[in-house]
């Protein structure tokens, strides 16, 4: 039985990944830890389960795994901390802010013998597998371009801050589809061109709105909305989509459109239910096995530097107004 | 008021209807191949000939209407213009940005009337979406999205395989949204387009506009799909978004193959009383009789194609281009 904990619930996704951890049988929740002590208690008595307000303490509880769901800025600190303390990690995207840092927090992980994992639930979405397969046994062909959706809502809080965030929407909602096609395509990106800039009047100075264009190995053209678009009167948190051209036909992905429409009148906005499968039940599930096998976690830390180094490219984009080449760091 | 029309394929059989619902004459159809010139005037009792340029000059003729390929446009335009005919030309307006300058300035010269069918504007949901823009349903516009497509056309002769001639989807098909776009929003300030143009019949144009106003435009072209024909848009600000699919139709009916074989699906109709093709006859023939201006201005035309030119340029050198 894998001893988990997790570090910050600052991050919304800390909640599912905890009630994950709670439905799995092979893993046993045993503590919280948090540097917003008042959050981390709340969430550990929700959870039911233990918050430990020191960190060295909460290090050396008997953990065998964490997932750290902080600010972005904080991941490589909380990271590092952990990887000493020879804890398994699962971090949440984007890996962190900086190729440096991700750089740091893989090679820390690699000197302490512990698996790093990025938190990219996408590759646990049924309807990505299923096209992934297709995919894999050539059903499609080569696929030649691809355009692509990650629209959310605005999420407010700390999204909203440069210094804790490191980026608006680009850097919210670049990393997930990027990691989506280099493990469904198996290339890795070459050029980035992105628009982007405080569009939508949201709350926060950083970029609201982001439309990125890619290149892949081989020339797959890509184009990637990443934006905090979606009303607050949408019915949902957001999407992603992806279309996919290929030699031998097409496909349309609407990850989550597995849901019914709900018109309740207290609400007076149309809702969806999703009523799939739950990704981050894989995703964790899977972080779970790697610290009880002591293997990496199937999707690393390098696919999170990978993601966000396509991020880094889109921001020296949009700031030069031409193509920026992706500048892939040693690891 | 009688009409004479070049370019007898798609382009030409539609107008030949919507223009003569209208009330025009339709006396003659030219076509570089005879038979096709042929064909459309039994059905509407015209002379066909493949004597185009002849046909511009002929004295019973008000108006010509040119629906042939996107590169022969402009020599008919200023065919026409110089024997004071008034001319609806199909969009592309022009093969190159030059053409449609040497075209708007004999339209200018000669003191006729030019319309290019950008049929976008006419559409009862495109004006709806505008309507909603401007009633404030999405508060301030930050980011628009355009999608069209479907499978590859065909044209006499195979003429859009020809890039060089069509200019692939992303010239003569997303000029659609370039100019509804600049319509509802103003002007390009920069392009950057990467385009696929397989020689395999296989196009698809991922396109980035940067309004003037910082507006961003996203517009994807298809031509890569095996078959049918989708149309989807989404305004996003910061109050609201509006979003269109042409999927969701009040009709989607499927005929039961009796013979065996597969049932055969009929794409999803959307019917309205008039034509957005008829619309931009109704509305070109009021400008024709002094009751204003068109949509569709000649330099708005010029202007997509400005757009259009640029986007092609930006596929070419992998880099934006600024207008
Ligand atoms: N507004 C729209 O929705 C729409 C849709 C399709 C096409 N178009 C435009 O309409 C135009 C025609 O397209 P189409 O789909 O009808 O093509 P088409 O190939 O079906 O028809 C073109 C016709 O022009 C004839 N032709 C070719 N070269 C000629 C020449 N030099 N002189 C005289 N006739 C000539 C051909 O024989 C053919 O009959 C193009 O500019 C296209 O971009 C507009």
């Amino acid at each position: 039985m894998a001893k988990m904990g997790i570090m910050s619930f600052a991050h919304m996704h800390a909640y599912s990944y905890a009630a994950c951890l709670n439905e799995l049988p092979e893993a046993e929740f045993v503590a919280v830890w948090d540097d917003d002590a008042g959050r981390g208690a709340a969430a550990a008595s929700q959870f039911g389960t233990t918050f430990i307000a020191d960190l060295e303490e909460f290090l050396g509880s008997g953990i065998d795994g964490v997932i750290v769901t902080s600010e972005n800025v904080k991941h490589r600190a909380m990271v590092e901390r952990a990887a000493a303390a020879g804890k398994w990690i699962l971090c949440e995207k984007p890996l962190a802010t900086t190729p440096a840092d991700c750089q740091a927090m893989i090679k820390a992980c690699a000197d302490a013998k512990v698996g790093l994992g990025t938190a990219f639930p996408c590759r646990y979405i049924q309807s990505l597998l299923a096209v992934k397969q297709q995919i894999d046994n050539g059903d499609f062909g080569a696929i030649y371009a691809a355009s692509c959706t990650n629209n959310g809502q605005f999420p407010g809080g700390w999204f909203a801050q440069m210094d804790l965030a490191g980026g608006g929407a680009t850097m919210d909602h670049t990393v997930h589809v990027a990691d989506v096609l280099r493990w469904m395509l198996g290339k890795e990106f070459t050029k980035v061109y992105c628009e982007n800039g405080h569009l939508l009047g949201r709350d926060t100075d950083l970029d609201d709105a982001g439309c990125l264009q890619m290149e892949m190995e081989g020339g797959v053209i890509i184009s990637h909305i990443a934006s905090w678009n979606r009303a607050k009167s949408f019915p949902t948190w957001g999407d992603v989509t992806l279309e996919l051209i290929g030699e031998k036909g097409v496909v349309y992905i609407d990850s989550f459109n597995q849901k019914l429409n709900v018109y309740n009148d207290d609400a007076m906005k149309t809702e969806w239910a999703f009523w799939g499968d739950n990704p981050d039940l894989g995703l964790v599930a899977d972080f779970v096995a790697a610290v009880d096998e002591k293997r990496e976690p199937s999707v690393t830390g390098v696919d999170g530097m990978r993601a966000l180094e396509v991020t880094v490219a889109a921001y020296k984009a949009a700031a030069e107004g031409r193509t920026a080449a992706v500048q892939r760091a040693a690891c | 008021m009688n009409l004479a029309i070049i370019g007898c394929g798609g382009m030409g059989g539609n107008h030949a209807q919507f223009a003569t619902n209208c009330g025009l004459n339709l006396v003659a159809c030219g076509d570089s191949h005879k038979k096709k010139a042929q064909a459309l005037a039994k059905r509407f009792g015209a002379e066909a000939t493949d004597d185009c340029m002849a046909l511009c000059r002929r004295d019973d003729v008000d108006i010509v209407g040119i629906m042939t390929p996107t590169p022969t446009h402009s020599a008919y335009v200023i065919a026409a213009a110089e024997a004071g005919k008034h001319i609806f030309c199909e969009k592309p307006f022009g093969r190159t940005v030059d053409e449609c300058l040497a075209a708007e300035a004999a339209v200018k010269k000669a003191g006729v009337r030019l319309f290019v069918g950008h049929v976008v504007r006419y559409f009862h949901e495109f004006e709806a979406i505008r309507a909603q823009i401007e009633a404030g349903k999405a508060g301030n516009v930050g980011f628009v999205k355009a999608y069209r497509g479907g499978i590859f056309p065909q044209g006499e002769d195979m003429w859009f395989r020809d890039y060089e001639q069509s200019g692939g989807v992303t010239f003569d098909s997303s000029i659609h949204d370039y100019d509804w776009i600049r319509y509802v929003f103003g002007d390009v300030e920069r392009v950057f387009c990467q385009a696929l143009q397989r020689d395999d019949a296989i196009d698809y144009a991922l396109v980035t506009l940067r309004m003037k106003s910082g507006v961003i435009a996203h517009v994807i072209g298809t031509w890569a799909h095996p078959a049918g024909f989708r149309v989807k848009v989404e305004v996003c600000g910061d109050n609201g978004m509006i979003t269109y699919d042409n999927a969701e139709a009040p009709i989607s009916s499927m005929m039961r193959q009796v013979e065996g074989g597969q049932p055969t699906m009929i794409v999803p109709a959307n019917p309205v009383e008039t034509s957005p093709y008829q619309l931009e006859w109704v509305d070109f023939l009021a400008a024709l009789e002094g009751k204003g201006e068109p949509k569709v201005t000649p330099e708005d035309a010029t202007w997509a194609v400005r757009i259009a030119s640029a986007a092609l340029e930006s596929a070419k050198s992998g880099e934006p281009v600024t207008l």
